[in-house]
């Protein structure tokens, strides 16, 4: 039934949209098009499950551990790899992303194996009914807990003395540079604050699916969510992530559920060549 | 004014020349018999050290080299990354399924259709090149990539099915590619003239025009040369040789599969051509000789460390793959921060010190 | 300490272009105002860097010689400390944030501060420029030209610096305005009793501006000295001024 599907579209979308955002806090901060968002996806529902299930911690208590440890984990690929690559070609910052996101696959293979495991949580996993339509609990918990996390990063930025100063550097490198901000402060702010949203979306993904290095392919999608909403716009990231969302639930019932991954990346060479600045994003002067 | 005696240096160079030339050749030539036979002159040899290489993999690297040597002659010459240059593998595959498996045109006619398809596949992808430049145009190989694996998946599944497409065995004529020993004496000498084809590519007039205009637009359009043109005929020449090798991996796996042309071997050649370094020829060579040896050398070590327990254990001998896979992204991450030129262009600048030293202080 | 900033025997090249500065020696006394002149290229824009800590931002780097701010070294200092120290700075080019408000703008300029004196800085600089307070709450991007630069000016005033570097304030703008701002520029560095670099192709408004003056040419400075002295040297007069000696001359 279509209303059906738009539901689980606009659950799932509202995942991609978290993790679109935290790629595009990445992006506008540090100007860099970071390819290991997926992976860092995949080590959140990694550190939810070895929080959860393996260590058995306490929810709350575990929520907070991987949101550090992802911040954390955010934190030193700045200071360790991106920083001393300032000023490069951005080819070369994308090749570095793409490498990482190999090493990490790697470990994270080397020290849970291959075999996909579960994530169980205190999340409730069971169907409620409104009328004749089926409404999963878990989407509609991993929808609520994004919109608030993506509501939560808005007034952060916008009202907040230190939002204001992320978006001051956004805004105008050199000119942050002039007016005392501490520039590289708020890069690995904005490196912590894009993991951490990655890892919550990891968190509810790896609910969904199975917890396995192929949740890496479920994050890029976050990737063509950024383009199609408009890479340096924030409102756009989240919009981008709703009509992936959307869009990848529509091709798997109505035409088949192999089909998603070309529906989305022809959207994605569409938006390219048509309005490459994507849906919100703003025309660059001269070549884009 | 003064004559320098041009004459003995210069023969003595070429002579030299011609003696490397030689022993190259030779060694060349041994190699495969070296590899099977694992003895040299009579005298046995270890499996370490031979490095741990075998003639199949030898092999593979030459058909893996085509796709790094056509990558780096994109991006050295037009200046152009495609992250998916894996789909061109894909092509190429399909189109000797299509004329070889299903026609039953012969081995080197089915060469032929790869690389035109290959070439009409190139043409397209570039096209996005007319429009968009940067990291906009990395984005569409990427979105293209994936869109070529689907198909490739479709075709599979439409006439073939889950196990993989088959294919025929490969022969010259009457001459079967049967044994490693002759796909070695098949594949290297293409590959040979591939580079040769490539390199001699770069030194024409186009060639040379498009890689000094490579990065300044304005400058090629002031001159008249219409480097969005040029641009596309480099995109299709890479694509065609890519697209020959991937015929050439189907063949001799014999049966391949959509996940054999994933994003992670198309992003194998990218760390490839950065280790080795990007843009030039023989970095592609460079770079596909560590792909081949890391593994090779990893699996040497886990036969070695065949005692040893715990995570030790486990990352040598149950890990191999995902090992050379850390090391592998390692190398890259390392040399981008501090030789983002290569391992030939640490080489390049070791030799110029050299000189230097030898010539003045 | 007398001087607000030495700068000696200051040489910086950048990356593939040989020295842009060389050799280059100057002070500025605590609330002393130094004009610095040059034409395009000449290297007043790299001094600037060189003092802000910009420098490498932009491929360049030291080579040789000493900057000290109130008696303290500024090399290799990151440039937000040095706005901490006392440095304030309005670049060429503005370089206002477009996207945030007038009123967000100074807020960023006064975060080095301690809460409690934000408000009052910044409603200082609304005194002193009152076409930002009628434009506080719209985008940067959308002012002209000339509150464009008061915003770039007020920004850097809300810090109350003691070295105030102001780069090329007249580029772009209307004489008019040019004046007004100098005249505010004056008020407030004798209020603030801050020192004040300015670097200036319009010499003139330069000269009639500050007490001691520099040339600067091809990396070097070839004159300097008491701006009246600077002002009728014949160089000056020629290259700069438009020099009427000529015509004097019978």
């Amino acid at each position: 039934m279509l209303i059906q599907v738009l539901l689980s579209g606009i659950a799932l979308g509202s995942i991609y949209g978290l993790v679109a955002l935290g790629f595009a806090v990445i992006f506008k901060a540090t100007d860099v098009f970071n390819f290991a968002q997926g992976m860092l996806v995949a080590f959140g529902a990694y550190f939810a499950v070895t929080t959860i299930n393996l260590l058995g911690l306490p929810f709350p208590l575990a929520i907070i551990a991987i949101i550090a440890a992802s911040a954390a984990l955010g934190v030193i690929i700045h200071a360790v790899l991106i920083q001393p690559l300032s000023g490069r070609p951005m080819l070369a910052i994308i090749m570095l992303t793409i490498a990482l996101s190999i090493v990490m696959r790697a470990v994270i293979e080397i020290f849970f194996g291959l075999q996909g495991r579960t994530l169980t949580t205190p999340i409730p996993t069971g169907i409620f009914m409104v009328g004749e339509i089926r409404i999963s609990q878990l989407h509609l918990v991993a929808a609520c807990v994004s919109w608030v996390c993506m509501a939560a990063f808005f007034a952060f930025f916008r009202f907040t003395p230190i939002g204001l100063l992320m978006r001051a550097t956004a805004d105008g490198y050199e000119a942050a540079l002039v007016s005392g901000i501490n520039v590289k402060v708020m890069n690995r702010l904005a490196w912590g604050i894009g993991a951490s949203l990655a890892a919550v979306g990891g968190l509810f993904l790896g609910q969904l699916q199975i917890v396995s290095t192929e949740l890496e392919h479920i994050g890029l999608l976050a990737l063509p969510a950024v383009v199609i909403g408009g890479m340096q716009s924030i409102p756009g990231a989240i919009v981008g992530g709703l009509l992936v969302g959307l869009i990848e639930q529509l091709a798997a019932t109505y035409i088949s559920p192999k089909s998603t991954d070309i529906v989305v990346y022809g959207l994605l060479l569409m938006i390219l060549m048509i309005r490459p600045w994507g849906l919100f994003g703003q025309r660059e002067l001269g070549r884009v | 004014m003064t004559q320098t005696p041009l004459n003995p240096p210069r023969a003595a160079a070429r002579w030299a020349r011609y003696v490397r030339r030689l022993v190259a050749v030779s060694v060349l030539v041994y190699l495969p018999f070296l590899l099977t036979e694992r003895q040299i002159f009579g005298y046995a040899l270890s499996n370490m050290q031979l490095l741990n290489i075998g003639l199949s993999q030898v092999n593979l690297m030459l058909i893996t080299m085509l796709g790094a040597l056509s990558l780096n002659y994109l991006t050295g010459s037009a200046g152009l990354i495609s992250i998916g240059h894996a789909a061109f593998y894909a092509v190429g595959a399909m189109t000797a399924a299509m004329t070889g498996s299903q026609w039953g045109w012969p081995f080197p006619v089915v060469l032929v259709a790869a690389a035109i398809s290959g070439a009409a596949a190139g043409l397209l992808a570039g096209l996005p090149s007319l429009r968009v430049r940067g990291i906009y145009f990395v984005l569409s190989t990427f979105a293209l990539h994936y869109i070529v694996v689907f198909v490739f998946m479709e075709y599979q599944y439409k006439f073939f099915d889950v196990v993989g497409v088959p294919y025929k065995a490969a022969e010259l004529g009457n001459w079967a590619l049967n044994t490693p020993v002759r796909w070695y004496f098949f594949l290297l000498p293409l590959t040979v003239a591939i580079y040769w084809l490539l390199r001699n590519s770069l030194r024409t007039r186009e060639g040379r025009a498009m890689q000094a205009m490579r990065d300044h637009e304005l400058a090629a359009t002031a001159n008249g040369i219409d480097v969005r043109i040029l641009r596309l005929k480099a995109f299709a020449f890479s694509s065609s040789i890519a697209a020959v090798g991937g015929a050439l991996y189907a063949y001799y796996l014999t049966n391949v599969t959509s996940e054999f042309f994933g994003i992670h071997f198309a992003i194998q050649f990218i760390a490839m051509i950065i280790i080795g370094g990007m843009g030039s020829l023989p970095g592609a060579v460079v770079g596909a000789a560590v792909w081949l040896l890391l593994p090779s050398i990893i699996n040497g070590l886990a036969a070695q460390a065949g005692d040893t327990t715990g995570l030790l254990r486990s990352i040598l001998v149950d890990h191999k793959p995902q090992l050379v896979q850390a090391i592998f992204g390692s190398l890259v991450i390392v040399l981008l921060i501090f030789a983002p030129w290569g391992i030939t262009g640490i080489v390049n600048r070791l030799r110029a010190r050299l000189a230097a030293w030898k010539s003045g202080s | 300490m007398t001087t607000a900033l030495d700068i000696r025997d200051l040489s910086v090249r950048y990356a593939s272009k040989g020295l842009a500065l060389d050799g280059v020696s100057l002070s500025i006394p605590k609330s002393g105002v130094v004009a610095l002149l040059g034409a395009n290229g000449a290297g007043k824009t790299t001094l600037i860097r060189a003092i802000s800590g910009l420098l490498s931002l932009h491929g360049g780097q030291i080579v040789r010689g000493s900057i000290e701010m109130d008696g303290q070294s500024v090399i290799g200092v990151p440039a937000h400390t040095l706005v901490r120290r006392g440095l304030g700075q309005v670049p060429e080019g503005r370089l206002v944030f477009k996207q945030l408000s007038v009123e967000e703008n100074l807020k960023v300029g006064a975060a080095v501060l301690p809460r409690a004196t934000e408000r009052e800085r910044i409603d200082a600089v609304y005194a002193l420029f009152p076409r930002l307070l009628e434009r506080r709450t719209q985008a940067a991007g959308w002012l002209s030209g000339g509150e464009q630069q008061m915003l770039a000016l007020g920004r850097a005033l809300v810090t109350q610096p003691r070295l105030l570097l102001v780069d090329e304030l007249s580029l772009g703008l209307a004489p008019l305005i040019v004046s007004a701002i100098y005249r505010q520029l004056d008020l407030v560095g004798k209020t603030l009793g801050a020192a004040i670099l300015v670097v200036e192709q319009n010499a003139r408004l330069a000269l009639d501006f500050a007490d001691t003056a520099y040339v600067l040419e091809r990396g070097r400075v070839t004159l300097s000295g008491p701006v009246a002295e600077v002002a009728n040297s014949a160089v000056v007069q020629e290259a700069y001024l438009g020099s009427r000696k000529r015509e004097d001359e019978a």
